[in-house]
C-alpha cells in the first residue's frame, strides 16, 4: 500500500475529484499558484487551470455563498476556509443558507457543497489562529460535518464529502499534515457517519477526533504498560455520529474518555456523553470522563499554549480516573 | 522555608499509615531519595524515600498512625526552625463507609488502610453498571464495600459479591410433586446474604447466665411502663449494647481493605415476618432506656410483621439478637449477619440445676451463643464481650 | 430570438399583460394583510404594495433557465414569475400545496421549477450564492442568468459587498437589483447610507457596469432589466440596477409606521404604478374594473384553495433536512 501524507491525501482527494468531474472546482483563498497556505492544493492549478483552481479574494462570505450557489446550481464546489476561525466570517452563509435551503424549500434544492477548514493548536499561532471550532456546526442541523484524523481516512471522507449532496465541513488539522500512513492503491470513499475502531481494548474506551486520537493512541500505550487495556474509537464524522459504534465499544468497555482539543465546555465531547449515558447508562461503570482544551483562549507562550492543549498524559489521566488507579 | 514530609498515599483507597521507625534523626543529613522512615500499610511494610534534601529538622510523629496528608516531619537549611505545629491534611476524600451509621463518624482502625466508601449521605454510592448488575442478580449494594474511585461500588464488586450458591445436594426422590415457589426478593436476599456469611470464617461461644434478676427487672419495668410491654429480648438489647460499648472491638464490620469500628450500637433483632426473616434495626441502644428500647422494638418488629419496613428499617446494623427462646429452643447457632463481625443467639429461659457456692439450686438459666467472624474479632475478644455481657444479665443494673 | 421579439413587441398587449400582473399581485397583497388580520395566517408577513412593476418587469424579463434569489417581501416576486397563486397563498396558510410545501412560509418561497432560488429573510444573505450560481453558468457556459433581489438596506452589509466584488472580478452571469424604496425597515435610506439617492454608486466601486432605472414605470424596468440580463448572458460580466421604487404601507404587516410621516407616505402613494400604468394604457373604468376584477377572481380562489389544502403531519417537520 502506497504511503502518503495528510496533506498529500488531501490532495490526492481533491485532484481525483477534479479529473473524475467537471463539476468539481476548487476555491478559497492563495490556494492557487501558492497551493495553498497550508500546501494542500499544490500542484493542482498546473493541472486544472485558474477556472478550476481559484484564488479568492479574502472574502469569507462569498467564498462559501459563491460555492452554495454554485452548488444549488448543480456543481459540486469545494471550498478552502484558511483557517477555521475565520469560518467565523462565513457562519451566516453557512447556518442560515447553506444549512437551510433544502429545508425551506420543501426539499426542492439540494447544496452539495464541500467545505474544508483547518486549525489546530501547538505551533504557537495564539488565540486566532487554531481555534477548534467543530461542535459549533454540529450544532445545527442540516450539516454535516467530519473531522478525520489519518490520510486513509481523510482521503476517504474528503470524497465522501464531495459527493455527497449536503453541505459538509471537513476539519483538517495543521499538525496532521505531516503525518504519514498508508493508503489503499485505489481511493476508496469512506462513508460519513461510519466510526472507526482504531485499537481494540478491553478495559477503558477513548473516543478522540483528530489529533487526540494520535495522542490518546500514545496514552493507550502507557496504559497498556500499567495493565489497562485502551480501546481508541475515532468518530471520524461527527455528523452524522456513529452512535452505535461508540455504545457499542462503551458496552463493551464500561468505561470512557471523550478527548478532543477543543475547548471542553460544550465541546463534541458534551454530546458524545449525552448520547453515552443515555445509551449505555446501565452499562457504565465509572463517570464520563471528558477531555480538552482548558478554558482559555489560546495563548501565544508556547508553555501556556501547550498548558492549555490536552496531551497524551492528560488522556493517560483520565483513563487511569475510570478505572480508579 | 522548611519541606513538610507528609504520610503518602501508597495505594489506591488508603487512608492512612502508621510510621513505624524513622530511619534517620532529628538533625541528620538526607538526601533525595534516601530511605526516611518505615511504615506499615495493609499489605507491606516498606521504606519511604525523601523527596527532599537537607536537614531533617524535626519529626512530628515519631511512631504511630496518621492520615494521608498529615505532616509527619521537616527537612530544611542546617539551622532552619520547623515550625512547631504539624499542618492537618487536606481531606483526600469521603471517608464513609457503605455500611454506614447514619449520623455516626466511623473511623478506620488502625494499622489498616481503609477503601473509601460507598454510600455518601444515605445514598450509595454505585455506577450505573454495578446497579444494573446488583438489581438482575438480586445484590443489595448496601451489603458490597466498593473499590472504584471515591468508594464507588463499582461492577467488580458486584461480581465479587454474588458468590455462587453451593451446589445442591442430591434431592431426595419426592413423594407427589414437587411444588416449584417462586423465591421472593427477600428470600433471595435471605439466601444470598446468609451464603455469603457462610464464605466468613467463624467461630461460636457459649454461654449461660442467670436471668434472676433479668426477669425481676423485665417485670419491674412492665409494672412502670405499662403502654410498653418490655421484654427479655429489649433488655438483650441493652445489654449487648452496653458490652459493645466496652468491647468495641466486636462492634465492627469487616471489609475487603479495613475494619469499620463503629462508634455506636445498632442493634439488629431477627424477627420471623410472614414474608420471611428480617433484621431491623434498633439505633443506638447504648443511649436508650429499657422502655425507650422497648418502645423502639415494638414499633418496628409491627411494622416488619405488616411488612411495611423501610430500608432505612434495615440499614446500618453492627450487631444482631436472633431470640428463639419463645420457641422453647434451649440453644442454637445463627449464621452471620454480614458486614456485621457478631450475632448472638439467645435459646430459650429455663428453670435448670446449677451449682452456685457447692450447692445445687434451681435457676431460670438462658443459654446463648455467640458467633463471630474471626476476620474481624479474635476469640479472647469474643470472649471478654460475652462475659460481659453475662455479668450485665446477671447484675442488669450496671447496665442501665 | 423570443427575447428580442418580446422586446420589440413592448406594446399594448404585453403591456396589459404586465398591468394583470401588477393587479394580481397587488390585490394578493390585499387579501394577504386582510387575512393575516383576520387572524387567519402565521408568521411574519410583508408586502410590497408600491414595488409592483419592479417585480413584474424584471422577472418578465428573465428567460426560462434563468434564477433569481429573493428577499422577505416575496410574494411579487414570486408571482409575477409565474408561480401559481394557489401555491402561494397555500404556502403562506402552511399547507403541503405550498410552493415550499409548508416548509418556508411567506419570507422563504421558493419555486425551482421556475427559478426561485429561495427568498432570503437574512438582508443580503441571498446575494453570495446568486454571484456563486452566476460563477456556475459561466464554468458551464450555460445561456443563464442568477438575478438578486434585495433592498437598499442590504448595501451596507458585508454578503453586499463581498458577493459584488466576487461577481465582478470573475465577470460571473448575474444581474443586482437594488429595490431602492429608501427604506431599511423604518430607517430612512438617507439615514443609513450616503449614497441612499444613487445605489449605483455602490457598483461603480466595483467597477460593475450599473444604471439607475424608475421603478414605478414598468416599461422602463422592463428594459433596463432585459438589457442586464442579456449583458450577462453573454458573458460581459454581472450589472447593478438601482431601481427607484416605492414602498406605499409598513414594513411588515401591522406596522404602525410611527417614524414614518403622512406627506411621505402620501407622496409613496403618488408613485402608485398601477394607475401610472393604467393611464399609459388608456383604459377606461370597464376596462380596468374588469382586470381589476378577474385578478380579485383568481385571489379569492387562492384563498379558498390554500384553506382547503393539506396540513403537513407535524413529524413532516423532520423531512427534507438532508438529501
Amino acid at each position: 500500500m502506497p504511503e502518503l501524507t495528510y496533506r498529500e491525501a488531501v490532495r490526492d482527494a481533491l485532484g481525483a475529484a477534479l479529473r473524475a468531474d467537471e463539476d468539481v472546482f476548487v476555491m478559497g483563498e492563495d490556494i492557487a499558484e501558492m497551493g495553498g497556505s497550508m500546501g494542500v492544493t499544490q500542484g493542482l492549478l498546473d493541472e486544472f487551470g485558474p477556472e478550476r483552481v481559484r484564488n479568492t479574494p479574502i472574502s469569507e462570505m462569498a467564498i462559501v455563498g459563491a460555492g452554495i450557489g454554485a452548488a444549488m446550481a448543480g456543481m459540486r464546489p469545494v471550498v478552502e476556509i484558511m483557517y477555521e476561525d475565520f469560518l467565523t466570517l462565513s457562519l451566516e452563509q453557512i447556518v442560515n443558507q447553506a444549512a437551510k435551503h433544502r429545508y425551506m424549500s420543501g426539499g426542492q434544492l439540494k447544496v452539495p457543497l464541500t467545505i474544508r477548514t483547518q486549525g489546530g493548536a501547538g505551533w504557537s499561532p495564539g488565540a486566532q489562529h487554531a481555534q477548534q471550532l467543530e461542535a459549533w456546526l454540529v450544532h445545527v442541523p442540516g450539516l454535516k460535518v467530519a473531522f478525520p484524523s489519518t490520510p486513509e481516512d481523510v482521503r476517504g471522507i474528503l470524497w465522501s464529502a464531495i459527493y455527497d449532496d449536503n453541505p459538509v465541513i471537513v476539519f483538517e488539522h495543521r499538525l496532521l499534515y505531516p503525518v504519514k500512513g498508508e493508503v489503499p492503491e485505489k481511493l476508496e470513499p469512506i462513508p460519513l457517519g461510519k466510526a472507526r475502531v482504531v485499537r481494540e481494548g478491553t478495559d477503558v474506551t477513548v473516543i478522540a477526533t483528530g489529533p487526540l486520537v494520535h495522542r490518546s493512541l500514545e496514552a493507550a500505550q502507557a496504559a497498556e504498560g500499567e495493565g489497562i487495556s485502551v480501546e481508541v474509537v475515532d468518530p471520524r464524522s461527527l455528523q452524522p455520529l456513529d452512535e452505535e459504534a461508540l455504545v457499542a465499544s462503551v458496552k463493551k468497555t464500561n468505561r470512557v474518555v471523550i478527548a478532543h482539543e477543543a475547548v471542553t465546555r460544550m465541546g463534541f465531547g458534551a454530546e458524545v456523553a449525552a448520547v453515552l449515558q443515555y445509551q449505555a447508562f446501565d452499562w457504565l461503570d465509572a463517570p464520563i470522563e471528558r477531555v480538552g482544551s482548558k478554558f482559555a483562549p489560546l495563548a501565544f507562550a508556547p508553555v501556556m499554549e501547550q498548558f492549555v492543549v490536552p496531551q497524551a498524559e492528560d488522556v493517560l489521566a483520565a483513563v487511569k480516573r475510570t478505572v480508579g488507579k | 522555608m522548611a519541606n513538610e514530609v507528609k504520610l503518602p498515599r501508597l495505594g489506591q483507597g488508603m487512608e492512612s499509615g502508621t510510621v513505624t521507625r524513622w530511619l534517620k534523626s532529628e538533625g541528620d543529613q538526607v538526601e533525595k531519595g534516601e530511605p526516611l522512615y518505615e511504615i506499615d500499610t495493609d499489605k507491606v511494610t516498606q521504606e519511604v524515600e525523601s523527596d527532599f534534601a537537607g536537614v531533617l529538622l524535626r519529626i512530628a510523629l515519631a511512631e504511630g498512625e496518621a492520615p494521608v496528608g498529615q505532616t509527619i516531619a521537616w527537612i530544611g537549611e542546617p539551622g532552619e526552625e520547623a515550625p512547631a505545629e504539624a499542618s492537618k491534611p487536606a481531606p483526600v476524600s469521603e471517608p464513609v463507609p457503605g455500611t454506614e451509621v447514619p449520623g455516626t463518624e466511623v473511623r478506620p482502625v488502625p494499622a489498616t488502610a481503609s477503601t473509601s466508601a460507598a454510600a455518601n449521605g444515605g445514598r450509595i454510592k454505585a455506577s450505573p453498571l454495578a446497579r444494573r448488575l446488583a438489581r438482575e442478580r438480586g445484590i443489595d449494594l448496601a451489603s458490597l464495600r466498593g473499590t472504584g474511585p471515591e468508594g464507588r461500588i463499582v461492577a467488580e464488586d458486584v461480581e465479587r459479591g454474588a458468590v455462587t450458591a453451593p451446589a445442591p445436594a442430591a434431592a431426595p426422590v419426592p413423594v407427589g410433586e414437587v411444588e416449584s415457589i417462586p423465591l421472593t426478593n427477600i428470600r433471595k436476599t435471605i439466601a444470598r446474604r446468609l451464603t455469603a456469611a457462610w464464605q466468613a470464617p467463624v467461630f461460636q461461644l457459649t454461654r449461660s447466665a442467670d436471668m434472676t434478676r433479668a426477669n425481676e427487672l423485665v417485670a419491674k419495668a412492665r409494672e412502670l411502663h405499662p403502654d410498653v410491654r418490655v421484654t427479655v429480648t429489649d433488655l438483650l438489647a441493652k445489654v449487648c449494647a452496653v458490652a459493645l460499648q466496652r468491647h468495641r472491638n466486636v462492634n465492627v464490620a469487616y471489609t475487603e481493605d479495613a475494619l469499620l469500628r463503629f462508634p455506636t450500637a445498632n442493634v439488629g433483632i431477627a424477627v420471623a415476618a410472614p414474608q420471611g426473616l428480617v433484621v431491623p434495626v434498633l439505633r443506638s441502644v447504648e443511649r436508650l432506656s429499657l422502655a425507650e428500647v422497648a418502645g423502639a422494638r415494638a414499633e418496628v418488629v409491627d411494622r416488619a410483621r405488616e411488612n411495611k419496613l423501610t430500608a432505612q428499617d434495615l440499614d446500618g446494623g453492627t450487631f444482631t439478637i436472633s431470640n428463639l427462646g419463645m420457641y422453647g429452643i434451649e440453644q442454637f447457632v445463627a449464621v452471620l449477619n454480614p458486614p456485621q463481625a457478631a450475632i448472638l443467639a439467645v435459646g430459650a429461659t429455663e428453670d435448670r440445676a446449677v451449682v452456685v457456692d457447692g450447692e445445687v439450686v434451681v435457676r431460670p438459666m438462658m443459654t446463648m451463643t455467640l458467633t463471630v467472624d474471626h476476620r474481624a474479632v479474635d476469640g479472647a475478644d469474643g470472649a471478654d464481650f460475652l462475659r460481659t455481657v453475662k455479668q450485665l444479665l446477671e447484675e442488669p443494673a450496671l447496665a442501665l | 430570438m423570443a427575447k428580442v421579439e418580446k422586446k420589440r413587441a413592448l406594446g399594448e398587449e404585453t403591456l396589459r399583460e404586465f398591468l394583470r400582473e401588477m393587479l394580481l399581485i397587488r390585490r394578493f397583497e390585499e387579501k394577504v394583510e386582510e387575512r393575516f388580520r383576520g387572524g387567519e395566517l402565521p408568521g411574519f408577513l410583508h408586502v410590497a404594495i408600491g414595488q409592483e412593476a419592479t417585480a413584474v418587469g424584471v422577472c418578465q424579463a428573465m428567460e426560462e433557465g434563468d434564477i433569481f434569489a429573493s428577499t422577505h417581501r416575496a410574494h411579487g416576486h414570486t408571482l409575477a414569475r409565474g408561480t401559481h397563486p394557489n401555491a402561494v397563498m397555500a404556502e403562506l396558510y402552511g399547507k403541503i400545496e405550498g410552493c415550499s410545501h409548508g416548509y418556508g412560509g411567506s419570507m422563504h418561497l421558493y419555486d425551482v421549477s421556475r427559478g426561485n432560488y429561495g427568498a432570503n429573510a437574512v438582508i443580503g444573505g441571498g446575494l453570495p450564492a446568486v454571484t456563486g450560481a452566476g460563477l456556475a453558468f459561466r464554468l458551464r457556459d450555460e445561456p443563464r442568468v442568477a438575478v438578486a433581489f434585495f433592498g437598499d438596506g442590504a448595501t451596507n452589509i458585508g454578503t453586499f459587498h463581498e458577493a459584488l466584488n466576487l461577481a465582478q472580478l470573475w465577470r460571473t452571469k448575474t444581474v443586482f437589483v437594488c429595490e431602492n424604496n429608501h427604506w431599511a425597515e423604518s430607517t430612512p435610506g438617507w439615514q443609513h447610507s450616503p449614497v441612499w439617492d444613487d445605489m449605483s454608486k455602490r457598483a461603480l466601486a466595483y467597477d460593475m457596469r450599473a444604471r439607475k432605472v424608475d421603478g414605478q414605470d414598468v416599461e422602463a424596468v422592463y428594459e433596463a432589466a432585459h438589457d442586464a440580463l442579456e449583458y450577462a448572458r453573454d458573458g460581459h460580466g454581472p450589472v447593478f440596477l438601482d431601481v427607484r421604487t416605492y414602498r406605499m404601507h409598513g414594513h411588515y404587516i401591522g406596522d404602525p409606521q410611527v417614524y414614518r410621516t403622512k406627506d411621505d407616505r402620501d407622496d409613496a402613494a403618488e408613485h402608485d404604478p398601477i394607475p401610472r400604468l393604467r393611464a399609459r394604457l388608456g383604459l377606461s373604468d370597464e376596462e380596468f374594473q374588469a382586470l381589476d376584477d378577474e385578478a380579485i377572481g383568481v385571489v379569492e380562489a387562492a384563498v379558498e384553495f390554500a384553506k382547503n389544502g393539506t396540513d403537513p403531519q407535524p413529524e413532516d417537520a423532520l423531512k427534507n433536512i438532508y438529501a
